[in-house]
């Protein structure tokens, strides 16, 4: 968990919400090109941005797109062309572009996303759910959730760092809560320009398009072609686990925040059940899970931080630890394995391999914007608590607050 | 970690993210060799557009528009010069059946195209030098009698390939149908003047006053000259054998405007003048009546209407605002009055068949009308008057016989122009005789070189259509239109009627064309090609190429062609380039070479070791 140090003299802590902090990444990490659509709620993020670069806090080349699918090219693009670019969306919005996100990380160039959640429509949902952005959680994107606008803010300064090494290059979609982060107002410290400047050098694309030296991006290639780039693009994509831990570790020495950058375990010491879940809601899990704990209960939690690269085998090894394990889902998978959401497949396919094989349960809460209270992580602790006693599940999804 | 222990083989390796130089640059193309999924391939292949096609002399029109847009003036006015002697001249009196062909008037109007070749021949005329040179000398000599359209036409094109050429003129001013046929104020004389000087400059002498069949004979020509071109044309006016025709007072229209070019005339015309005919020289008496003093004209014609009249419409369209009058279905039978033209006497009546050239039928039946004037000019076409030519060499419509490539048997005498177009059922105009003029120049060189005559080849799918070419590419664009005088002060003077056009009106005029079939170097394909397989050295027709190793065939190029001058070739027409995917797995670099490598010897290996 996050941790302040206030040793420099130009760091301050501002109230803002978790679209603001995103803005302010943007405009620490000097972004060169951003691209704007309008859509709840990560407009925010856009409307700040665009302050800045009116009133000179930023010197940036701002373009309004006409659709989510122009501000993807327009991103691509400008990144190709050697800029650093920030762009954003929520919910439809993300689905409008989806035709780009295989380009452009098969393009490797590391364009950075916000995305704040929004359930997708039909019928025009605005509450946060995740489905948008897990859609194209295997389209070549760096991919995980902030629980607070903090940790929003940072990893997007982390994101760009690992996101343009040269041994990665790929693009990344750093995600929060629509509403539970984008719009909920907390303290976020904002670090020294000069340590920003330490951590994220400028950014360099081997081969930028360059009228002088023209180079063919996205060329038509012949079949046998495509798949040793398809290899490559997985080879980055394994390979950036390596640097994404190394970034970790630096962003901890400089700015004295220290992240696992896999997992964030909350009093697992001693347990027996742990809820697996991504995002905002785990503010609320650790409030329910310390008053449980208070009364005997053994439930912890694991929060999944990164979940492309999906690091396997440390939810392997975390997971297994426990009796059982109950998957909070906040994202539809219909039809999916547990008929549920689509993060239970990840979770059990991480065990499968497990010698203990801890029952999962899949919950389905936090659906469409809805808050998971704190009586609804004690009905599923109850759900998973009778599983263990039990020694086998009911049913391996349950609609929370629609069965008794 | 699934990568782990992966290994790309060296002939499969790619650059980084498939980054590599653009197929434009030099290797570009050497690794995505994507032209075997071509099928189609697209061909840059300059199509006839129709003007130059029409064209009498088949002028390269939609070349000079183009450069005339680029204002490249003396490229455009050196391009017309290789089918065109006087640009000056047609750009004033042509029928332009290049505008009646423009595939742009089935779109909106059709490009004035006259009126440019008029702004180019007068650029001509102003240069203190011409920018045509006679040919390199050839020793061999030819007589050109006449001077006329066809006979102009044929000494130039001799001239420049290296003849030693004189022109035998009976009249005691060159020029022909040019100075006797067409009046001042359609082509003023010092413009004629100025052409003739021109050719006089490459080299060709005119003997004016010099009358084949009484002051040089048939074998003077046969034995002085290498060869010769008869280019005499019709001279003698048709009677229409009315009685009284003897009468003073009745003038022939040919005649009657030939004396005033010539500036012999002695013809004082009464107020009232009737014009017998339905033609071009018709309306042109009848306008230059006007201008010779007479208050009321009337044109009678055999025509029932304006339509059915063989005649420019334009010209027709200028004579009615002029004021002369249209009496339809009539024919004269008599010239009445006391030695002296008093009236006509006038029959309804209509041609037998259904051109205006078959016999006509007068209804004696119905009431003879009287129709006082007093001056008629007899304008129903001329015939030939051959009275020297040898008896073998005219043929039965008395004029002269030819081959088609107008040749006199196998001797080196040739004929050109209304002498031979004669009931060919062409107009009789002047682009058409110096059209014909220039082919028998050409016709002649080949005979004295010992080369074989072959007739000109167009097949017909090669002249550009309309809806080959894409529209989407053309605004609709006004034609720009000539000046003219109005009718009220035209129809008193001798002044130029049509106005020419300024600078700024032949470009803009220029700029409508479609350039049909042809690569304008409009820049569409280089542009709009979704990779880069169209280079050009330079924005020029025949600098544009595909690149064949790199171009899928996708056809966008072709679609989007304005002109249609790019189009799509099956692949298998070729026998050089690429190979096609489906036949290319033996010769393709990758993966599938390799299989196909296999495949191929499988054929000769025994089952067992398969």
């Amino acid at each position: 968990m996050a941790t302040t140090v206030t040793s420099s003299t130009k760091k301050k802590t501002v109230r803002m919400n978790g679209c603001v902090a995103s803005a302010q990444a943007a405009k620490y990490a000097d972004v060169d090109v951003i691209t704007a659509y309008p859509i709840r709620p990560y407009t925010a993020t856009m409307m700040a941005l665009a302050q800045m670069v009116a009133n000179g806090e930023l010197d940036a080349e701002y373009i309004v797109a006409d659709s989510e699918h122009s501000q993807l090219s327009i991103a691509h693009g400008a990144s190709s062309s050697g800029a650093r670019v920030f762009t954003g969306s929520s919910g439809v919005g993300v689905q409008f572009a989806y035709e780009l996100y295989s380009p452009i990380s098969g393009s490797r160039m590391p364009v950075q996303m916000m995305i704040a959640d929004r359930t997708l429509d039909p019928p025009g949902d605005f509450g946060s759910e995740h489905t948008d952005a897990l859609s194209t959680r295997d389209m070549g994107w760096l991919m995980g959730w902030a629980c607070d606008a903090q940790e929003a803010f940072d990893n997007h300064l982390m994101a760009y760092r690992i996101g343009e090494d040269p041994r990665v290059l790929l693009p990344q979609m750093v995600c929060q809560d629509g509403f539970f982060v984008s719009h909920i107002t907390t303290d976020v410290e904002l670090p020294d320009p000069g340590q920003v400047k330490e951590f994220l050098p400028p950014y360099k694309h081997p081969y930028p398009l360059d009228p002088r030296h023209p180079v063919s991006h996205g060329p038509q290639i012949m079949p046998e072609q495509g798949p040793p780039l398809q290899l490559e693009r997985a080879r980055a994509m394994e390979g950036s686990m390596a640097v994404i831990e190394q970034v970790h570790d630096e962003f901890a020495q400089i700015f004295g925040r220290k992240y696992d950058p896999w997992v964030e375990e909350f009093m697992t010491d001693g347990a027996e059940v742990v809820f697996f879940m991504q995002g905002g809601h785990a503010v609320t899990a650790r409030f329910a899970i310390q008053h449980m704990r208070d009364e005997g209960v053994k439930v912890g939690l694991v929060r999944l931080r990164t979940i492309r690269p999906y690091p396997t085998d440390r939810v392997n090894q975390v997971l297994s630890k426990f009796k059982v394990v109950g998957v909070i889902e906040t994202n539809m998978g219909l039809g999916s394995v547990s008929s549920g959401g689509s993060l239970y497949a990840e979770a059990c396919a991480a065990l499968y391999e497990s010698p203990q094989h801890p029952l999962v349960i899949s919950f389905m809460a936090g659906m469409g914007g809805e808050a998971i209270v704190l009586k609804e992580f004690y009905w599923m602790t109850k759900k998973m608590t009778e599983a263990q006693r039990r020694g086998k599940i009911e049913k391996r999804t349950h609609w929370v607050g629609f069965e008794e | 970690m699934s990568t782990k222990g992966t290994h790309i083989p060296d002939w499969l390796t790619v650059p980084f993210a498939g980054i590599t130089p653009a197929p434009s640059q030099e290797k570009g193309q050497d690794l995505f060799p994507t032209g075997n999924w071509r099928s189609i391939r697209p061909v840059y292949r300059d199509k006839l557009p129709p003007c130059n096609n029409a064209c009498g002399t088949n002028e390269k029109i939609q070349g000079y528009l183009d450069l005339v847009k680029r204002g490249k003036y003396l490229d455009a006015y050196a391009l017309i010069k290789e089918d065109m002697p006087f640009p000056s001249v047609t750009g004033r009196v042509c029928y332009h059946p290049c505008e009646q062909a423009c595939n742009r008037g089935q779109y909106d109007e059709a490009i004035s195209i006259r009126a440019v070749e008029r702004f180019l021949g007068d650029l001509g005329q102003a240069l203190a030098r011409d920018v045509v040179k006679p040919g390199k000398p050839n020793g061999k000599k030819v007589a050109v009698v006449g001077s006329g359209p066809a006979g102009h036409s044929a000494a130039y094109q001799l001239a420049r390939l290296g003849y030693k050429v004189t022109i035998l003129e009976k009249s005691p001013k060159a020029g022909g149908l040019n100075r006797g046929g067409i009046p001042d104020w359609v082509l003023p004389q010092h413009v004629l003047d100025r052409e003739i000087e021109r050719l006089v400059e490459l080299g060709v002498t005119i003997k004016t006053n010099v009358e084949v069949g009484k002051d040089v004979t048939w074998n003077d020509l046969k034995q002085n000259y290498d060869a010769c071109v008869l280019a005499v044309g019709l001279t003698e006016p048709n009677s229409v054998r009315a009685e009284g025709e003897n009468k003073d007072g009745v003038l022939y229209g040919l005649p009657f405007l030939r004396d005033i070019g010539m500036g012999t005339s002695k013809v004082r015309l009464g107020a009232r003048v009737a014009v017998i005919g339905g033609g071009n020289t018709a309306i042109d008496c009848a306008r230059e009546a006007l201008r010779q003093g007479a208050v009321e004209v009337t044109m009678i014609t055999v025509e029932s209407n304006p339509q059915e009249m063989p005649c420019v419409p334009e010209d027709l369209h200028d004579m009615l605002e002029e004021g002369v009058e249209l009496l339809h279905g009539r024919a004269m039978t008599a010239v009445l009055g006391n030695g002296r033209v008093e009236a006509l006497q006038l029959y309804p009546a209509r041609f037998s068949g259904a051109i205006n050239a078959s016999p006509i039928t007068v209804n004696r039946e119905a009431p003879a009308e009287r129709f006082a004037v007093d001056n008629v000019i007899i304008a129903v076409g001329q015939h030939a008057s051959l009275t020297w030519l040898p008896k073998e060499c005219k043929n039965e419509r008395g004029t002269i016989k030819v081959d088609r490539f107008g040749r006199l048997g196998d001797t080196n005498f040739f004929a050109a122009g209304d002498i031979v177009q004669l009931g060919s059922g062409q107009p009789l105009m002047v682009v058409n005789a110096v059209g014909d003029g220039k082919r028998v120049a050409f016709n002649l060189d080949k005979v004295l070189r010992g080369e074989p005559l072959e007739p000109r080849k167009v097949p017909v799918d090669v002249i550009m259509d309309l809806n080959r070419m894409n529209m989407t590419y053309f605004p609709h664009f006004p034609r720009v239109r000539q000046a003219m005088l109005p009718p009220v002060r035209r129809r008193k003077t001798q002044e130029e009627v049509i106005q020419p056009f300024t600078e700024e009106q032949a470009v803009e005029e220029a700029s409508r064309c479609f350039s049909c079939g042809t690569c304008n170097a409009c820049d569409n394909c280089y542009l709009v090609c979704p990779e880069p397989c169209i280079v050009r050295s330079a924005r020029s027709n025949g600098l544009y190429k595909i690149l064949v190793n790199y171009c899928k065939g996708c056809r966008v190029c072709i679609e989007e062609c304005p002109t249609g001058c790019l189009e799509g070739v099956p692949e298998l027409d070729f026998d050089t380039g690429v190979v096609r995917m489906d036949t290319a797995f033996a010769i393709s670099p990758g993966l599938h070479g390799r299989q196909a490598q296999e495949m191929l010897n499988l054929g000769s290996r025994p089952a067992k070791e398969i």
